[in-house]
């Protein structure tokens, strides 16, 4: 195949694999800090990509047009609504919950999706339609053979990448995420170090929706198109991409969610079938990756003594 | 600085039976206090309460005269209690200093942080010497060390200390009880609960002794070493 080809799906891949990355992290962070799946999480993509249209076209009512600025404050709104959303999911939905088996929480968050999605169905203007996404970014772009390098998606690009790399760097290396990471391993301990459990939690889920309202935003950027539904497919991949890398490892949410857009990308470019098959190809390697390392592919780095 | 802490008729358990029965104790203001008893004499349950991790279901818990029953853990710690919990509970898949710093989770300012660090590693130069290593491969022995200076690391008025001695070997238990006594010559107030009570009474000013659930003896230190009831159940 011609190398220029090539060089453009391994680019749209990168891409989406960035935006799986995104989902995909606030997955593991959710089950790192409280060992629940918040399956509505995919739907705060959706709700996140919504607020940012809504912004948008407020923003192009009050006639404000400096491109920079409207994107940047498109993109505040979306992460920072999506932020307080996480926040009052974990403090009215999955904290009350913890008492109760975790498939209670599963079922909660499987319906607040549902009613996320219908809710947007409903009252957002003619919303069972798929809206279309302005472009807010520069659409410069180069060609390269067959190659095309546009100006628009290398920002999302790097945008996501960094997003992601800020909040490992939070976790990592800032005291906020020395507690969170505490949490995670033993709430109860870390309690007695004097850390508010209540406020860790509510922080863990702010910071991880805010992650999944930006890559709404990225997702409308990128398709310029958002639709209702989109939640859906998107919660299913960060959770299978969480999973295959190791659900509560930072690191393993990345790798599963570049390696989840990989396989796709492999499936329309290498498979004799219809590209439609992309995700029945992907899913079924995901199945494959599961049976083999049950426990994801980062593996534990220590033994646990007692 | 010290502080004194006093129990007033608890009731305290988990679901609907009560582990402890109107238990009643002090620890006075720069003494060691211990409390000996045998598996399941409510114990751990006493510095689960006094913790907030088991709210109390009646009676009062005082630190300095001010009521802390049933406050939330991290305001307990904010002021001033801290904890070495029973079975160490470091965090494994963190480093020694992480450990460390997160004993200091509720003190804000960078130099006495620092200055804590330097303090504990004086004490407990083999944390020292490793400091990037991960809590969850060291020793048992490593890892009672490395809860105590998580401990002192708070830098506590009042420092609860849940059997220091479980599974250690003798000289990592000498050498704990050691560190414990010189703490508490620093002026820290001690509640020191423990099974080992040979080793306790050496080095406690006084203390109470739980039997399912109800204080069954107190005194001072001499006065139980020499009373009938914990000699038999002691020291054979």
């Amino acid at each position: 195949m011609d190398p220029g080809v090539l060089a453009q799906y391994a680019f749209n891949g990168l891409m989406l694999g960035v935006i799986y990355a995104m989902v995909a992290v606030g997955f593991t962070l959710f089950f790192g800090v409280l060992d629940v799946i918040q399956f509505a999480h995919g739907d705060v993509v959706m709700a996140g990509a919504f607020v940012a249209l809504a912004t948008y076209l407020a923003l192009h009512g009050l006639g404000v047009a400096v491109p920079g600025l409207v994107v940047i404050v498109v993109a505040c709104a979306a992460a920072l609504a999506m932020a307080l959303l996480g926040a009052l999911i974990a403090r009215y939905l999955v904290l009350p919950l913890r008492a109760a088996p975790a498939f209670n929480t599963l079922l909660i968050t499987l319906m607040l999706g549902s009613i996320l999605r219908e809710l947007v169905r409903l009252f957002y203007p003619n919303g069972s339609n798929p809206q279309p996404f302005p472009r807010l970014l520069p659409t410069a772009s180069v060609n390269l053979g067959n190659f095309t390098l546009r100006l628009d998606t290398t920002i999302l690009l790097v945008v996501g990448l960094a997003t992601i790399f800020v909040v490992n760097l939070v976790v990592r290396r800032t005291r906020l995420g020395l507690a969170i990471r505490a949490v995670a391993q033993d709430s109860e301990t870390a309690r007695v170090m004097g850390i508010d459990f209540q406020r860790i939690v509510l922080v863990t889920f702010a910071i991880g929706s805010a992650l999944a309202g930006i890559a709404g935003v990225v997702y409308g950027l990128y398709y310029n198109e958002v639709n209702f539904d989109i939640g859906l497919l998107l919660g299913v991949i960060g959770f299978s991409a969480a999973v295959v890398g190791g659900l509560g490892s930072i690191y393993g949410a990345i790798i599963g969610g570049f390696l989840f857009a990989a396989l796709q990308t492999i499936g329309s470019v290498a498979l004799p079938v219809s590209s439609a098959y992309n995700n029945v190809f992907a899913f079924a390697v995901v199945i494959i990756l599961m049976t083999w390392k049950p426990t994801g592919l980062i593996a534990e780095p220590t033994s646990e003594r007692v | 600085m010290s502080a004194s802490l006093a129990v007033e008729g608890l009731f305290a358990g988990y679901d609907r039976a009560d582990v402890l029965m109107d238990v009643s104790i002090a620890a006075r203001t720069g003494e060691i206090t211990c409390i000996l008893g045998s598996n399941g004499s409510g114990k751990t349950t006493l510095v689960r309460s006094i913790l907030g991790l088991t709210p109390p279901r009646r009676g009062r818990i005082l630190f300095d005269d001010a009521d802390i029953g049933g406050l939330p853990t991290h305001r307990v710690i904010g002021l001033g209690i801290a904890c070495i919990p029973e079975g160490r509970k470091v965090f494994p898949k963190l480093t020694i200093e992480e450990n460390l710093r997160l004993g200091a989770y509720r003190e804000a300012d960078d130099d006495t942080i620092r200055e804590r660090l330097r303090d504990v590693y004086r004490v407990f130069p083999r944390l020292e010497e490793r400091t990037t290593q991960l809590a969850g491969t060291m020793s048992g022995g490593e890892q009672a060390m490395l809860s105590i200076g998580r401990g002192l690391m708070a830098g506590p008025r009042m420092l609860l200390i849940d059997e220091p001695s479980l599974g250690l070997s003798p000289r990592f238990v000498a050498q704990n009880f050691d560190v414990i006594r010189r703490v508490n010559e620093q002026g820290v107030t001690v509640l020191l609960v423990e099974q080992n009570a040979h080793q306790t009474l050496a080095i406690a000013h006084r203390g109470y002794v739980l039997s399912q659930g109800r204080v069954v003896a107190q005194g001072t230190a001499a006065e139980l070493r020499n009373n009938e009831e914990v000699r038999r159940a002691y020291f054979g």
